[in-house]
């Protein structure tokens, strides 16, 4: 594990949108930790061209976030939430994988093997424990065949954790450029991005290319590995990351979620480390860490992780162990803000 | 920590192989149809290593799905098992009823295929497959007829996808009799105290699921004997 670890202050938990604070979604902090350079640069996301060298690639991640949370009722009448992961690998769409939550969603909660909980207008039946905990379960619609994401457009909200008081409508959890819903969480490094600003980044001569991920939900990854997760990179998309690097430009991922689609469709690291991409689709198993490093992208921007999260390995196979601890102790020191609605990170490699 | 499926894992062999796999800290799938008792040997596994349990039958595409997803992103070991002996007393080819015949090939030919084909995109590098083979499977005794061919093949199911995937370890292991209820289903007249239990098989195949044997078919007796000089 990493041996980055640090206390999240509650003053640094963000609780609402930014534009909410009054500001921009583009205008968040924006730390730039660049290996190249010794000292960390403190800026605004609405920076970002002047940041990146022209020739350069943006891929961003353009899963759009479902409303996977839904309230429910078990046997005895008590609440509870039931948070849905993303499609079920080899089941149709009426199984998924859930979390039971507290009725305000803050705290996980246990379930029991074959509990029905009750559902608007329909059953869900907990099937078989998928993880310790009794908290994460295998679990099937039961009923007049209705689907998960069928339900979810019904009756479904966006997950939202304690640090975030009040509810927000989805749109607030969907990027600018989101297209295909998938994702149980939003995937939100990308959620600075504004329509100004990728025109912006157009206009300074930097690329912009799509891949999907479907995120899945983010809390089992505190403790336990990443979870697999549906994927897929364009044919045009793994075109441009190879043309970019071949020229000398660099390719920069927006979001964890980026990094493990293009990592996993990289060929064998060639003596530089380096590899090309090729297009692909499937579900991604792969963790990366130090050991394993990046091959396909030179950046990355994200957000800022809680202690324990497995996206620290990934950050800091791509910061390194020095960088990476400077950046989150600046952070710290300098009331950065954290989670979905927070503030960003750009990780420049060398 | 490695993740196993093991199909039939509530008594016999499978529960012998998921107690051994429990001490060695494996994260375990496991199915059985007996609800009941998948629901026993669940929460006494539960106290060694985690354990996700999912009663149902083997034949069904939508419970093999499950099991798969239960075991999350990475597949170290699959064994498959579940077998099904067919009539007891088991009858001679020429009046066996077609429609045990069929369920026999079902559960020992068709569903390790398709557990197989769901688990192989998750299967981590130098993950093992152990199906669950017998000397009927060679030998031509007299009314073994359905399950013997069943299970030869399942031998040779095993040895084309070893062919096939050399990052593999794909095995068939004949576990020679066992005092188990299958056995006493097979011998229905016969006091079978004399046979040895199932543990005895399961130091041999811990050393082969542990071991960077080729793939193949192996016999636990060898097994056993090579695991002791170890």
């Amino acid at each position: 594990m990493s041996a980055l670890s640090f206390e999240l202050p509650t003053g640094l938990e963000a609780t609402e949108p930014p534009e909410e604070r009054g500001a921009s979604r583009d205008g968040v902090r924006l730390m730039v930790a660049d290996q190249r350079q010794d000292g960390l640069v403190h800026a605004r996301f609405n920076e970002l061209p002047s940041l990146l060298e022209p020739g350069g690639l943006i891929v961003v991640n353009v899963s759009a976030t479902l409303p996977a949370a839904v309230d429910g009722r078990r046997g005895d009448g008590a609440p509870v939430r039931v948070h849905f992961a993303t499609a079920a690998r080899n089941l149709d769409e009426r199984w998924r994988v859930v979390e039971l939550r507290s009725a305000d969603g803050s705290r996980p909660a246990r379930g029991g093997p074959g509990e029905a909980i009750a559902l608007p207008g329909a059953t869900l039946e907990l099937v078989a424990p998928y993880a310790a905990a009794d908290r994460l379960w295998l679990a099937r619609l039961d009923g007049d065949g209705e689907s998960v994401p069928e339900l979810l457009a019904r009756a479904g909200r966006p997950i939202r954790y304690g640090y975030v008081p009040r509810a927000w409508p989805l749109e607030a959890y969907q990027n600018v450029y989101a297209t295909t819903p998938g994702s149980a969480e939003m995937p939100s490094a990308g959620r600075p991005f504004t329509p100004e600003l990728v025109t912006a980044l157009v206009a300074h001569g930097i690329g912009v290319a799509p891949i999907t991920l479907h995120a899945g939900l983010s809390s089992p990854e505190r403790h336990e590995g990443p979870v697999p997760e549906p994927f897929a990179v364009p044919p045009a998309t793994a075109r441009a990351v190879n043309a970019t690097r071949a020229a000398g430009g660099r390719v920069v991922a927006v979001g964890t979620t980026v990094v493990r689609a293009l990592e996993t469709v990289a060929g064998e690291p060639a003596a530089d480390g380096r590899a090309d991409v090729r297009p692909g689709e499937g579900w991604t198993n792969l963790v990366i860490d130090p050991e394993r490093g990046v091959r396909a992208v030179d950046g990355l921007i994200t957000g800022w992780h809680e202690p324990e999260a497995s996206h620290l390995l990934m950050l800091e196979a791509v910061a390194g162990d020095d960088l990476l601890r400077r950046s989150y102790a600046a952070a710290l020191r300098g009331g950065y803000l954290w989670h979905e609605f927070g503030d960003s990170h750009l990780i420049l490699r060398d | 920590m490695s993740t196993a499926i093991i199909t039939g894992a509530s008594r016999g062999l499978g529960l012998a192989l998921a107690r051994g796999l429990a001490t060695r800290d494996w994260t375990l799938v496991i199915d059985a149809r007996g609800a009941d008792a998948l629901a026993r040997t669940a929460a006494e596994l539960s106290a060694t290593t985690e354990v996700r349990a999912l009663p149902g039958d083997v034949t069904d595409e939508w419970h093999r799905g499950a099991l798969v997803e239960l075991a999350g992103g990475s597949i170290d070991l699959l064994v498959n098992n579940a077998s099904a002996l067919g009539p007891s007393p088991q009858p001679r080819l020429e009046d066996y009823p077609l429609p045990e015949l069929r369920r026999v090939y079902d559960v020992n030919v068709l569903a390790p295929a398709a557990l197989i084909q769901l688990a192989l995109p998750a299967m981590s590098a130098r993950a093992a497959i152990v199906n669950i083979t017998s000397d009927a499977a060679v030998a031509p005794y007299v009314e073994w007829g359905g399950y013997g061919s069943s299970k030869a093949a399942l031998d040779q199911l095993t040895a084309i996808l070893g062919a096939e995937h050399p990052e593999l370890r794909v095995y068939a292991v004949d576990p020679g009799d066992m005092r188990t209820e299958m056995q006493q289903a097979a011998f229905p007249d016969e006091d079978i105290s004399d046979r040895p239990p199932p543990e005895l098989v399961v130091p041999g195949l811990l050393e082969l699921i542990g071991s960077a044997r080729p793939s193949g078919r192996y016999l636990a007796g060898d097994l056993i004997a090579a695991g002791s000089r170890s």
